[in-house]
């Protein structure tokens, strides 16, 4: 199926452009957001190949976006802000990898999950002229605020993301990331240097997350520390690649089409509920499908090899 | 055959669409943006009910230009990420004559891009962070109804000064949650109350929702004070009443500021006498207040607490109220219309002014908006001001 994802590209593409008549602007926005959900689950994706479970895509995405606000309101140049957000979710990652990434399992977790917690209540509690305190700051527009400009922007973070991805897919760094989660011991064995490699796909996705976090603040007009830096948006990013098929480039990003596009959509047709509904195809998917969306796809592919 | 099957097909949907299109274009529409799901959905659903109270009452009355007024209600979950495309859905799609809800700070300031975008008439219910005041300066038609919070602020300074005087209180302890509802300009709360007399020998945040303070009041209880002053959510108020008992923490007086209470409350005995902020209470002795609560018991055999109740109910029937003296949807006119807005309703009289941070917003309530209760007999009392006072200041807590 190599058609799928220059198909999806050229899709993509055309969202602004195709005549859907009133709902046009809407279906940017939804898709703008959809774009925002795939960049940061697919960023999350790429550290977990190596087995560890973060829980801090809402701190680098938070410390992007806050990178961005500040620098901006301080007059140094849109492009070169927003870049910073991602240089400095990447460096923090560095530093916090470096104490952290020796732990395994749920203390990496908690260990992370505490790290995002802490980044939340400094950024409260600094002086009010530098992060704006619990209220936050508001955040200027990039490209004016022009919504199609935004939106291909957007898809522009995406497909750098990606990038990454089939990068690291395609290198030997998808050996040394797999040979880790099946086994730091194996892997050693083999000659990777384990801390090393996992402080990379660390970095690597701490730095694309603080990317997302800049783009969505350019977006949004606003960092508030309780929404920037809030524990759902890892849990979306975690739960998103997860109902696509984690360890994959094309799951979390279909992951965050599906989800996105289901709740948008059971909002519209039942009103009250919606949620219920959402809730439980969530459930039904991560049961009867535990590797993901991308997992009907892979089975189909081996039945028409013939395959078992 | 076939062609012409496919000719009436394509006719029918013609007709159906230039019906449709006929019958969009005679109703006057409204986009309601409210968090119907989420922590915050007990003040949205309270306001929904208000809405709706509100659109049968105009359009028994005969609706807007002598049209049948529709709302289009849709859940932000007080989420950015939802309420911007349904910001943008009501003015492209179901293209609305005016724009009213908006709960959240976060979801208020977010819609800022798009609402520069298009200027829809926006009749804002809540948002009340100065981050949504700054944002919309220089926009004309945002009609903000809800106090800001500096207003909600004054409020207090207010009341303490109140109790101060009629009880000769001089020292309170501070609990604040660390979200932005809590901690917005905390220090400065601070300030105010010291340069007003009071000593604040403790202040300390919490973690909304944890439901553990021993510790906290344990360490407050080394302060003796007149006041526990805390700003929190509905999940800390029982445990703050429950545990300040456990631990021997007795102030005269515990004074709570959460955006809702929750559910049964009144009713709990340790309850009795805390007292409370809030917009409106069903024992509102103003007259819109009675009629309201009338009309309201009449529609849903209930009664709301919640002062979004009232507040929704204000918001879309000054906001028809506007258009039809504009006698246009024409947004300018409503707008002048709506700025000259001067009525007594279920929360208090509402007036616009210009914003104090950004004159071009039209700011309704302020902070005369606010009452103080006490939770007495499984009822709220009203006590402050003493124009809506139905009893004393119950001071010595038990």
């Amino acid at each position: 199926m190599r058609w799928a994802g220059p198909a999806a590209l050229v899709v993509a593409l055309l969202v602004p452009l195709v005549p859907a008549g009133g709902y046009q602007q809407y279906v940017v926005q939804v898709a703008t957001f959809v774009l925002i959900n795939a960049a940061v689950a697919l960023a999350w994706d790429i550290q977990a190949r190596t087995g560890q479970l973060s829980l801090a895509p809402a701190a680098f995405f938070g410390l992007g976006a806050y990178a961005y606000t500040m620098a901006a309101l301080r007059g140094v140049p849109l492009p070169v802000a927003f870049l910073l957000g991602p240089l400095v979710a990447g460096a923090v990652s560095l530093g916090l990898g470096v104490v952290t990434l020796r732990l395994h399992g749920l203390y990496f977790a908690i260990a992370t999950l505490a790290f995002a917690e802490v980044v939340k209540v400094i950024f409260k509690e600094l002086p009010l002229d530098l992060t704006g305190g619990a209220v936050g700051l508001t955040a200027p527009p990039l490209l004016g605020g022009h919504q199609t400009g935004l939106y291909y922007l957007g898809l522009g973070v995406l497909l750098l993301v990606v990038a990454v991805s089939l990068a690291v897919r395609h290198s030997r760094l998808h050996y040394a990331f797999t040979a880790i989660r099946q086994g730091e011991l194996t892997a050693r064995v083999l000659g990777v240097r384990v801390v090393a490699t996992k402080l990379l796909a660390f970095v690597l996705s701490a730095a694309l997350t603080g990317l997302a976090g800049a783009y969505a603040t350019s977006r949004l007009f606003f960092v508030i520390p309780e929404d920037t830096f809030g524990i759902g948006l890892s849990v979306t990013a975690l739960a998103t690649a997860i109902f696509g098929g984690v360890y994959t480039t094309a799951g979390p990003v279909l992951g965050a089409i599906i989800l996105r596009s289901l709740e948008e959509g059971l909002r519209l047709v039942l009103r009250e509920g919606y949620l219920a509904v959402y809730g439980v195809i969530l459930m039904l998917v991560i049961l009867y499908l535990p590797g993901g969306l991308v997992s009907l796809w892979n089975r189909r592919s081996r039945d028409a090899a013939g395959g078992d | 055959m076939n062609k012409l099957a496919v000719v009436l097909v394509v006719v029918a949907l013609l007709a159906m669409g230039g019906t449709e299109g006929l019958a969009q274009r005679e109703q006057v529409r409204i986009g309601i943006s409210l968090p119907l799901t989420g922590p915050a959905s007990a003040s949205g659903k309270a306001a929904e009910a208000g809405y709706r109270l509100a659109l049968d009452e105009i359009n028994k009355a005969g609706g807007v230009l002598g049209r049948r007024l529709q709302i289009f209600i849709e859940d932000d979950g007080n989420l950015p990420a939802k309420g911007v495309p349904i910001f943008t859905k009501f003015v492209t799609v179901d293209r609305v004559h005016a724009i009213t809800g908006i709960f959240g700070s976060a979801v208020g300031v977010s819609i800022v891009g798009p609402a520069k975008l298009h200027q829809p008439l926006i009749a804002m219910l809540g948002a009340a962070s100065p981050l949504v005041e700054r944002g919309f300066a220089d926009y004309p038609y945002l009609f903000h109804y809800h106090p800001w919070a500096y207003h909600n602020m004054e409020a207090v300074f207010n009341f303490m000064d109140f109790v101060r005087t009629g009880t000769g209180a001089s020292t309170i302890a501070i609990l604040y949650e660390d979200g932005p509802f809590g901690s917005a300009g905390i220090g400065d709360t601070r300030a105010e109350l010291i340069r007003r007399g009071f000593d604040v020998p403790f202040m300390e945040s919490f973690k909304t929702g944890s439901g553990d303070f021993t510790a906290l009041l344990s360490r407050a209880k080394r302060h003796p004070v007149d006041v526990l002053f805390w700003i929190g959510f509905d999940a800390d108020a029982l445990p703050i009443a429950v545990q300040s008992r456990e631990v021997g923490f007795k102030p005269r007086l515990i004074f709570g500021t959460p955006a809702s209470w929750p559910v049964g409350y009144e009713g709990n005995p340790v309850a009795r006498d805390v007292a409370g902020m809030a917009g409106w209470t069903s024992a509102s002795p103003l007259p819109a207040s009675k009629e309201f609560v009338k009309k309201y018991q009449a529609k849903y055999g209930s009664l709301s607490e919640e002062y979004m109740a009232p507040m929704g109910f204000v918001t879309l029937t000054t906001l028809a109220a506007a258009m039809n003296k504009a006698g246009t949807t024409d947004k300018d006119r409503v707008a002048a219309e709506l700025a000259k807005t001067d009525a007594e309703t279920p929360v208090g009289r509402l007036r616009f002014k210009p914003s104090r941070l950004s004159p071009s917003v039209h700011q309704g309530f302020d902070s005369d908006l606010w009452m103080v209760f006490q939770f007495r007999e499984g009822r709220r009392v009203p006590v402050w001001p003493k124009s809506m006072a139905a009893g004393p200041l119950a001071w010595r807590w038990r």
